[in-house]
């Protein structure tokens, strides 16, 4: 068996499971966003449950809409407030960040758990090898009132990373990548697991921007087998949490294992409005940027914040060029201003932000005007993602949307790191 | 379960943004309200060109990105009959099983469906028909669990009838100790 499927066989009180089969599990914990809570609290109702079955397993996060700009949100997060006292759900963060930035963070992610998400992105916990998928609302309903849920045991594909990383080159342009060599649907259904030399070096925020990125291939969850950083990682944000690492038995585990050598990757943009569209930065020097949005559940960790204040250090932005910067998690923006990067990233013209998902839930500022464009280290360049449908939204790195912003254009980072 | 419709298609990497654009979420929706902004990213007229029992076929990988269920719910209340197309998202699979809308797999359909054409479905028995063309095709089986969350109306019919059951034993048990 997979790690994967032994995560799920665990938690459907099981000693096995196939590949395909559909069985109930009972996960470790549930995050619910904003939006999620406001809207499984509403249809738990309509199916007739009054109560939580397990209110210890869920995790409340405002992160889309908070804090709100439309009365309809304020309302409705008054309401979620008032639904989380009765229900006796303590754990509850609202303007600490984005849920899948603090999920690891707060220590709710570790080795072998299984959770729940009302939001795609749920995945990116599952670089600390776990299984993390996100569900719809009405999925999620059920599961708190009758506290389990169904899941179908995936099939896993590996992808064995191995080589060195070119100068300016990222985890980011590994999945972009993987996108523009097999496609948006690169993995539907499946469970991805990254492994190979390259993986153990990779600390564990690149490993999260890995894990996040499987989402946009179609992927249930992603995996990563825990490690020693895996293993420091969690006794820093979880310290006395046991837990279990899962082996997977053999090769014959996988439906697929593909090789790549990240040594032939140069710096990455999918452009609009498809993230499989991918081409080198080097290439695309005549888009103009008007918006750099730099942050989300992909990039808004405090390396990120790292790698953007090293290229953005005693330089401006173009003079047509705006920059929208949200912080992943209160920390990280703490953090970043211990470090001086906020300093450094506004003396360079940009506009620091509240923490949270900023301009790519479509509800925080930044909003982009027909026929503009906008260069962003999150995840995803669908059209009107952030604002107008006659946007052109490119998906890069932290370092060359970074680059970027100071260029106007989209040029490769790796120039920038050089000097 | 047999559906019969009128075909409306779509293209490639379809995703959820588009089906269902996140300007019109809210955290209550009145009757009707999510059926008036079903496909709107794409043909803001949509919702008053389509009418009930219509089919929504798309290409590869129909429903990808974000978890909104509004995507498959939205199809729901406008009374769309199925959605089908070569492959779908996770999520977005998984929503339409959860609120009862039939969610068809069957490769190369994309290329032997134009706008308009009658299609004929039966999901016991396993088969694709176009009226039209002529074009008939076995459908992959589907899980079992999933056609019978579909069959009872979705996840909400089946947690409502746990609920009771799980409240029966519940008024038994309190029954036995009076």
């Amino acid at each position: 068996m997979h790690a994967i499927s032994k995560i799920i066989a665990a938690h459907a009180d099981r000693k096995s499971v196939e590949v395909g089969e559909i069985v109930n599990v009972v996960p470790d914990y549930v995050m619910l966003n904003d939006r999620g809570a406001a809207r499984a609290a509403d249809l738990l109702r309509k199916m007739g449950g009054d109560k939580v079955f397990e209110p210890s397993q869920i995790v409340v996060v405002f992160d889309h809409h908070y804090p709100p700009i439309r009365q309809q949100d304020s309302v409705s997060q008054k309401k979620t407030r008032e639904w989380i006292k009765e229900q006796g759900i303590s754990k509850f963060h609202a303007g600490e960040g984005i849920g899948h930035v603090i999920f690891p963070e707060k220590g709710y992610a570790f080795p072998g758990a299984l959770i729940f998400g009302t939001d795609s992105h749920t995945v990116t916990n599952s670089a600390l090898g776990c299984v993390a998928t996100g569900m719809g609302h009405s999925d999620i309903a059920s599961y708190l009132a009758l506290g389990y849920n169904w899941l179908r045991v995936p099939e896993v594909i590996r992808f064995d990373l191995h080589g060195e990383f070119c100068p300016g080159v990222y985890a980011k342009d590994i999945a972009l990548r993987i996108a523009q060599l097999y496609g948006e649907d690169a993995a539907p259904y499946l469970g991805v697991e990254f492994a190979g030399p390259l993986v153990k070096t990779m600390q564990m925020s690149e490993r999260l921007v890995l894990c996040n990125m499987v989402i946009d291939f179609g992927a249930k969850t992603g995996y990563i087998q825990p490690d020693e950083i895996t293993a420091r990682y969690v006794s820093e944000r979880a310290p006395g949490r046991s837990w279990t690492a899962y082996n997977t038995d053999s090769d014959s585990d996988y439906g697929r294992i593909v090789d790549l050598d990240v040594s032939e990757i140069e710096p990455l943009v999918a452009i609009p409005h498809d993230l499989s569209n991918v081409q080198g930065a080097s290439k695309l020097n005549d888009v103009r940027i008007d918006e750099a949005v730099f942050g989300t559940c992909t990039g808004g960790r405090i390396e990120d914040f790292r790698v953007a204040a090293a290229i953005m250090k005693g330089r401006k932005l173009a003079p047509h060029t705006r920059m929208m910067v949200n912080p992943g998690s209160r920390e990280v923006y703490m953090q970043a201003m211990r470090e001086g990067l906020i300093d450094t990233m506004m003396e360079a013209g940009a506009q620091v932000g509240i923490t949270g998902c900023g301009p790519c839930s479509g509800c925080h500022q930044g909003m982009l005007a027909p026929a503009e464009n906008s260069i962003t280290n999150a995840s995803r360049n669908f059209r009107g993602r952030f604002g107008s449908p006659d946007a052109n939204i490119y998906v890069a790195s932290s370092a060359t949307v970074a680059a970027s912003a100071i260029a106007g254009r989209i040029v490769s980072p790796a120039d920038f790191l050089a000097h | 379960m047999h559906i019969k419709g009128r075909a409306w298609t779509f293209g490639r990497n379809v995703n959820t943004d588009l089906i269902y654009p996140k300007m019109w979420f809210r955290p209550t929706y009145e009757p009707g309200e999510m059926a008036s902004h079903l496909m709107v990213g794409i043909d803001e007229e949509f919702p008053k060109k389509m009418r009930r029992g219509d089919l929504i076929v798309g290409g590869q990988n129909f429903g990808c990105g974000s978890s909104r269920e509004e995507a498959a719910a939205a199809m729901k209340e406008a009374g769309i009959g199925a959605v089908i197309a070569p492959s779908f998202g996770r999520l977005f699979t998984r929503n339409c099983i959860n609120v009862g809308l039939p969610v068809v797999a069957s490769p190369g359909i994309e290329e032997q469906v134009r706008a308009g054409d009658e299609i004929e479905i039966d999901l016991a028995q396993g088969y694709i028909r176009n009226l039209q063309s002529g074009y008939e095709a076995r459908l992959p089986p589907m899980a079992p669990e999933s056609l019978k969350l579909i069959e009872d109306g979705g996840i909400a019919s089946y947690t409502r009838r746990v609920l009771a059951e799980r409240r029966k034993a519940a008024d038994a048990a309190r029954g036995g100790i009076r």
